[in-house]
């Protein structure tokens, strides 16, 4: 049912606190009655989430980004299978009653394609111009993959994975997606093969019936609708391990070529925040307002976010919503009443539990890679 | 008496101020040109025909309108599109290479944000 803000006002028994809520949630009000997305591109499927979904731990499946290389394939799940090959003793081809008869376990952590927040480098790179909302975060189960490999029993050479899906460019000339994975990371108890997302199966874009979770790593290693694990003694090979996907040892000025053996496969993620409760442009009215928003990092876990409400000259703890998780969101909270109408620039600044803060402008690379410069969002308070 | 009525006559072959109608007839056009690229949609051209019959096989036009880039990073992509199959031909590369670079401009603002969407098909678990 839908309802518009008078006809809200006029049946609440509370009508005056939720004409004050209204007020002081436009960009909830905005988003009322329509969808969270943005498009980026159409085929394939590239959608980003608006910033008003970044106000809760988890993501809902309805506002989670989407990002494609090629078209959504079908999967038929009845005859999908998972084929594990290569350095083991053990080869398998296994099918999803397989994997959902195996002890299952629930990770929760961000997924973040690497180039979120690509439009924001100056100078400009090619590639999904992504800007601030092609990250989630959410729940995921399924069998363990250190348990799945354990029944293929590796071969003492076995060093790391050769991951593909079902995902297949639309010319046969456009080289397949194929990503690599040591097998430390791969067998690490939190890695998991995952075939529900947030409680539900998984949904045929986010990777039915069976999606690879590597908490902590940029999402290009969680291979979805994955049907070929190689297991080999050495690094994966083709074009999306060997040269896309990669990051400077040592970034160079912006806008200077790296040479090709100064790059590596990305892993971890960086330390973000991300404000939620604010967009760029917004007029807000006076009066007391929270600024809320959520901060991750690789696989440490988020310690503090300090809120700036004049552009980054002086800073102040947020409050965080708690546990600290370590693969996960953390949500901030910070209570604001502007002194007085105007335009101001708020600004937030994430440190995780190792120490990283935040920095005030981001790593320039080539492939417009983990963007994560201090958030800021300009706001006008009028009366 | 000669040489001024020289200069005269050079002046008077100089061709007049022009008028203010065409320079805002011309700031117009621009104006509109820009809107049209702004609007996501892909300006008449030559090379508009090859783009969308050898680039649009894989990818809807939104993919490449997005992209503010340089005259050289735009020769650079369309070249990694040959390496990745599209049938472009050797003369169709400049042709391609000069269209995009000439419109997706670095100094080009970024597209204008739609009213977010609903997740398309499949993106949802079944009921």
């Amino acid at each position: 049912m839908t309802m518009d803000r008078r006809s809200f006002i006029r049946t609440s028994a509370l009508g005056v606190a939720a004409a004050a809520w209204w007020l002081e949630a436009p960009t909830l009000a905005r988003a009322e009655g329509t969808g969270h997305l943005v498009p980026r591109s159409v085929r394939p499927p590239n959608y980003e989430s608006v910033r008003a979904t970044f106000t809760s731990r988890l993501t809902p499946l309805e506002r989670f980004y989407l990002r494609n290389h090629f078209d959504v394939p079908e999967v038929d799940v009845r005859t999908w299978r998972l084929k594990v090959a290569g350095a083991v003793e053990n080869p398998l081809s296994l099918s999803l009653a397989d994997l959902e008869a195996m002890p299952q376990a629930t990770v929760e952590a961000v997924l973040q394609c690497a180039g979120n927040g690509r439009a924001l480098f100056a100078p400009r790179v090619p590639g999904v111009q992504w800007r601030f909302g092609a990250m989630g975060n959410a729940e995921w189960s399924g069998p363990r993959l250190a348990d799945v490999l354990a029944r293929a029993r590796p071969r003492t050479e076995a060093a790391h994975l050769q991951l593909q899906g079902a995902d297949r460019p639309t010319l046969a000339t456009t080289p397949l997606f194929v990503r690599g994975l040591p097998l430390e990371k791969a067998t690490h108890p939190d890695t998991i093969l995952a075939l529900r997302m947030n409680g539900k199966p998984l949904a045929p874009n986010h990777g039915r019936p069976a999606r690879l979770v590597v908490p902590g790593w940029v999402a290009d290693d969680w291979m979805r609708w994955l049907t070929d694990v190689e297991v080999r003694p050495d690094e994966a090979k083709g074009f999306y391990y060997e040269t896309a996907y990669r990051f400077p040892v040592k970034p160079g000025a912006p806008g200077e070529a790296v040479p090709a053996d100064q790059m590596r496969p990305m892993t971890q993620l960086n330390v973000k925040s991300l404000i939620g409760s604010l967009d760029d442009g917004q007029v807000l009215r006076p009066g007391a307002h929270e600024i809320v928003g959520v901060a991750f990092s690789g696989e440490a876990g988020i310690e503090r976010v300090d809120v700036s409400v004049d552009g980054g000259k002086t800073w102040e703890a947020a409050r965080l919503d708690g546990p600290s998780t370590p693969y996960g969101f953390r949500v901030f909270r910070h209570p604001w009443k502007p002194a007085a109408p105007g335009k101001y620039l708020v600004a937030s600044r994430a440190t995780d539990a190792s120490g990283a803060e935040q920095p005030e402008a981001p790593v320039w690379n080539a492939g417009g890679y983990l963007y994560n410069a201090v958030d800021r969002v300009a706001v006008e308070v009028r009366s | 008496m000669i040489a001024a009525l020289a200069l005269a006559s050079l002046l008077a072959a100089e061709p007049a101020a022009q008028p203010a109608a065409p320079a805002a007839a011309q700031a117009k056009a621009a104006d509109a040109a820009r809107a049209e690229l702004l609007s996501g949609k892909l300006p008449a051209d030559p090379a508009r025909a090859v783009v969308e019959g050898k680039c649009l096989i894989c990818h809807t036009g939104d993919y490449l309108t997005q992209q503010r880039l340089t005259p050289g990073q735009w020769q650079k992509t369309v070249e990694k599109m040959r390496k990745f199959g599209s049938p472009l031909t050797d003369d169709e590369v400049p042709l391609v290479s000069g269209y995009l670079g000439r419109n997706w401009t670095t100094d080009l603002p970024d597209p204008r944000a739609g009213k977010p969407v609903a997740p398309p098909k499949g993106s949802l678990p079944s009921p």
